[in-house]
């Protein structure tokens, strides 16, 4: 259907704000990657990718409430789309249709 | 607690949008706090580690995100976008044709235009010191002709001795130099002998101006007097390839001298304000001599360069200075005599200075060169008109043929186009016709510069312009029109209502109300242009064709090449003479100067009152030979040695001196003390000695050549019949006669029609607008009219069927555009009639009268243009068989 292509790092963002439900925002998603994946991202990576999902349509967002953390500036929560979810779904399948592909990995004595 | 650097949030605040800083910042602090509490980081890591993580934030997707950056985000759509608009410009290649055709026009008009206002802001700007060049102007007390509204009167002429008075009294002078732009002279050098322009500048010409020498050393230029500097094509033209430096030439301009060339010059370009071709030291100039120490002689333009950091109060009050130092004497005794009364508290006269930079449109101050702003504003008022029409055509004929798109529309909705996205999608339709337009626009310009070149009387160059600004200009222009033109039409058809669109059964007539103020606008728009180049063309037929009361056709006019002296008068005699044996010359007069090439004012006293009459030395054959009527009196006799101080005066003189009985009176016009004057022997009917744009005022001829001037040019009356080879007859004497003379000739109509050149160029400038105006109007209405008649194809078959004649279907199609055109003619006519009084006609002394039959004229070349255009498409579908149009349903 579309050409639209997630890369890598789109993916892995997309996925984490559909992990993180109501508490999805920048920081919060670098956090949940690190202690997932033990992966260090950077906060201005995540939030440019976040934007270009925006425009994607793929995610929205909306400003949280006020709280005295981070010195009263609010968050900017963001939550999957119906395309987003569509467009994770897909890629799933596509990447188990192509593992189905492999043949049975076989330990070699 | 501790805080994150102020420095970074300040930054972040500076290069980030506003509506993504609060989250960004929000998720640094966070960071920054956790950094310390739960990583432990010291606080110097931390806030190191805050700043970098700001830094990274600076990055082109964060800084130029902007929420309107990027309507057509997604690109798959903007290639359907471009898909459906090349169709649909496909489909309709009329309508597309029409709209490519009147924008493109208007783009190319408004190009031109832009390179117009360009050519003279330009103007003087390739000077390196431009900002500390200025031209000395003086502004006196007029007491000669008083005008209550502006009493002073300016000009850049002044004295011969300021330049060097300037350079020695005046510190802030660094530079100086005359400059007489136009005198004329004959060159010779060997066997090459042609009149040329000659310019009179000073040694520091060369340092001041950025004009780039060839060859010569500007330090050495000019110290000998003899010296002299031409241009390139004077180099070429007697030089060939030659070096021209150090060849010896003999240059007569009152007097023939010896000139060594000295160097070569480039010529100066079009845009600048000094002209010249051949440069020769001032000192050569002819009364030099007589007139260096004459404060009350004004014959020569003044250039200074002043020194870095001058204060240009304290150098007005040191001129103020100076001029009382050289001038103060002779100024009280102007006061004193003037016969015009003069308020204490006016000065007669000051030193003023003008930018270089700035002569060019300083209009008040008579120059060689100079111009006037509202050209320009002329100019771009007339390219606005036309894309103005140019854009109504866009938008009537888009809602017109909007029926077409509006399945299209409801189906885009249905699926989940925004409204929003609609007007992108119509909007960028515009812009893609626009872009259009713009690449034939730039095809036309390059098409068209030549002609409007000759127009406008410039020389601009496309290949020396500056292409990014030029193209960045249009592109400009273009999306300015794309968006006008398109941003009805974008929010009209994308506010259909899908339901609606989508169940049908509707007519196909459509109420797109706006539609015809438009056409009403555009057409008041054409009729303007149409009435007032009726205006203009009527004014210059009336005078081109006007009786000046004389005649003057088949007369040449031949300049005697001799100077202001008696071989001049000689030269006449000889002429004549020689010119007697052939018989299809009519006869030969001697005159100071033929109409339009300068004239001579002498002012004087009578009782008191301050008098002026403008004077031509000539000699008794000048009034036959212009064929000038005498209202009494006689011509000059040769025979009557008194003749010789009698005077021919015209009608306006009479009534100007109130002379009951003129040929009994005297007129001491030399204001000599001992005698009564000349004596009138005679007086002419006036005759528009001068141009149109004047009444005619008091003249008188005279015969006496010490006073009034030798006869230093001829007007020879030639048979009709065979011009073109008493043309060569009479270039074949003249080569025999004067063979060291150049043949310099023009015919007398040619002149006398050269003083409206301007108000030709003007003209056709306006023709041009009005045709293309009308074109591209005629073109909206055809396409306006075909969508109307096929809109009501139907009605018409029915109409047919019950009886209806083809006249009466014809007036029904074209009754509505016809009550149009009227409204809008009426809206134009007053509106037209007041513009072009204003700024035309006002020029003129002898001016048409604007009755109605103008207006007649041009509201039935309007109405016939717009019924012939609408006719096709009414004739046709009147014609149609009923039953092809009807057996449909």
């Amino acid at each position: 259907m579309s050409k639209e292509y997630l890369g890598e790092f789109e993916e892995l963002v997309l996925t984490m704000v559909g992990i993180l439900q109501e508490e999805s925002y920048g920081n919060a998603i670098v956090e949940e990657v690190r202690k997932r994946l033990g992966r260090e991202v950077n906060l201005s990576a995540v939030h440019v990718t976040l934007y270009r999902l925006e425009d994607k349509g793929l995610v929205r967002s909306r400003m949280g409430g006020a709280t005295n953390a981070r010195g009263g500036r609010r968050k900017r929560m963001y939550q999957v789309t119906n395309a987003g979810l569509a467009t994770l779904r897909s890629m799933k399948e596509a990447r188990i249709d192509l593992w189905k592909l492999i043949p049975q990995l076989k330990f070699n004595y | 607690m501790h805080q994150p650097p102020t420095w970074a949030i300040h930054f972040l605040h500076w290069f980030c949008p506003d509506h993504l800083v609060e989250a960004i910042e929000g998720d640094l602090v966070e960071q920054f706090e956790e950094d310390l509490r739960i990583r432990q980081y010291t606080v110097r890591s931390a806030r190191v580690k805050f700043a970098w993580h700001v830094l990274r934030f600076f990055r082109p997707s964060i800084i130029l995100r902007n929420k309107i950056s990027n309507p057509f985000n997604r690109p798959a759509m903007i290639s359907n976008y471009v898909k459906v608009a090349s169709r649909n410009i496909r489909k309709q290649k009329l309508y597309s044709f029409i709209n490519a055709f009147g924008l493109s026009i208007g783009i190319a008009f408004c190009t031109l235009i832009y390179l117009f206002i360009e050519d003279e802001k330009s103007f003087d700007q390739f000077h390196a010191n431009k900002d500390r060049i200025f031209r000395m102007e003086e502004k006196s007390y007029d007491t000669w002709q008083q005008d209550p509204k502006n009493p002073y009167s300016r000009s850049a002429w002044l004295q011969t001795g300021l330049m060097k008075a300037m350079k020695d009294d005046l510190a802030e002078v660094e530079y100086a130099t005359r400059f007489n732009p136009d005198s004329r002279g004959i060159f010779r050098y060997q066997d090459k002998v042609f009149t040329e322009k000659l310019s009179y500048a000073d040694a520091d010409f060369f340092k001041m101006f950025s004009f780039r020498l060839i060859s010569g050393n500007p330090d050495k230029l000019f110290q000998n007097k003899s010296d002299a500097v031409i241009t390139l094509n004077i180099a070429k033209k007697y030089f060939g390839d030659e070096d021209p430096v150090g060849k010896t030439v003999l240059i007569d301009d009152e007097g023939e001298k010896s000139f060594t060339i000295a160097g070569v010059i480039e010529a100066p370009p079009a845009n600048s304000s000094l002209s010249f071709e051949i440069l020769l030291p001032q000192e050569n100039r002819p009364y030099y001599d007589r007139n260096v120490d004459n404060w009350g002689n004004f014959n020569t333009p003044t250039f200074v360069q002043l020194g870095q950091n001058v204060n240009l109060e304290t150098f007005k009050s040191n001129l103020a200075k100076m001029v009382d130092k050289h001038m103060g004497d002779r100024l009280e005794k102007w006061r004193k005599r003037s016969t015009v009364p003069i308020p204490d508290d006016v000065n007669m006269f000051e030193l003023e200075f003008t930018r270089i930079t700035e002569i060019h449109l300083k209009k008040e101050i008579g120059w060689h060169k100079v111009s006037d702003a509202q050209y320009s504003l002329i100019l771009g008022a007339i390219a606005i008109l036309i894309l103005i029409i140019a854009c109504i055509n866009y938008i009537s004929l888009a809602l017109t043929t909007s029926a077409a798109r509006r399945t299209e529309v409801g189906i885009r909705k249905v699926v989940g186009a925004q409204k929003n996205q609609l007007v992108y999608q119509f909007g960028f339709e515009s812009i893609l016709l626009a872009l259009i337009s713009m690449i034939i626009g730039l095809g036309l310009v390059v098409l068209f510069l030549p002609s409007f070149n000759g127009f406008t009387g410039k020389e601009i160059d496309l290949l020396q312009g500056d292409w990014i600004s030029l193209l960045g200009v249009t592109f400009g222009i273009t999306l300015v029109v794309g968006i006008i033109a398109g941003s009805y039409p974008a929010l009209f058809l994308s506010g259909f209502r899908p339901v609606q669109v989508l169940k049908g059964g509707f007519t196909s007539r459509l109420h797109a109300g706006f539609a015809k103020p438009l056409v009403v606008l555009q057409f008041a728009l054409s009729s303007f242009l149409i009435i007032s180049s009726v205006i203009m063309y009527r004014q210059m037929m009336y005078v081109t064709t006007k009786d000046l009361g004389y005649n003057k056709e088949q007369i040449v006019v031949i300049p005697t090449q001799k100077g202001w002296n008696e071989e001049s008068d000689r030269t006449v005699e000889q002429f004549r003479s020689r010119l007697a044996q052939e018989n299809d010359i009519v006869s030969v007069a001697g005159t100071s100067s033929s109409f339009n090439e300068g004239w001579s004012r002498y002012g004087y006293k009578v009782d008191g009152e301050q008098k002026s009459a403008y004077v031509y030395a000539v000699d008794p054959q000048y009034i036959p030979t212009l064929g000038i009527e005498l209202a009494m009196g006689r011509n000059f006799d040769p025979a009557i040695a008194s003749d010789s101080n009698a005077l021919i005066v015209n009608e306006a003189l009479v009534k100007d001196m109130k002379w009951k009985d003129p040929l009994n009176e005297y007129l001491n016009w030399e204001e000599d003390s001992l005698s009564k004057g000349s004596r009138i022997i005679g007086v002419t009917r006036d005759y528009n000695f001068r141009s149109l744009e004047s009444a005619v005022e008091p003249m008188f001829l005279s015969m006496n050549k010490e006073a009034t001037g030798h006869l230093i040019t001829m007007l020879v009356k030639i048979a009709p019949g065979n011009v073109p080879g008493t043309m060569e007859k009479i270039s074949k004497i003249w080569k025999e006669l004067y063979p060291d003379r150049p043949y310099d000739y023009s015919f007398l109509d040619d002149n006398v029609a050269k003083q409206y050149k301007s108000y030709q160029h003007w003209m056709s400038i306006m023709g041009l607008a009005t045709a293309f105006a009308v074109l591209i109007s005629c073109l909206g209405l055809f396409g306006l009219s075909g969508i109307n008649a096929v809109n009501r194809t139907k009605e018409i078959g029915i109409r047919k069927v019950m009886g209806a004649e083809l006249i009466n279907i014809f007036i029904l199609l074209n009754r509505q555009f016809v009550w149009l055109s009227l409204l809008a003619f009426i809206i134009a006519a007053p509106l037209s009639w007041y513009v072009i009084t204003n700024l035309f006609l006002k020029d003129f002394y002898a001016k048409i009268t604007i009755g109605w039959e103008l207006f007649a004229v041009s509201v039935l070349v309007g109405l016939v243009l717009a019924l012939v255009t609408v006719s096709y498409h009414a004739i046709k579908v009147a014609l149609s068989n009923p039953a092809d149009t009807l057996k449909y349903e």
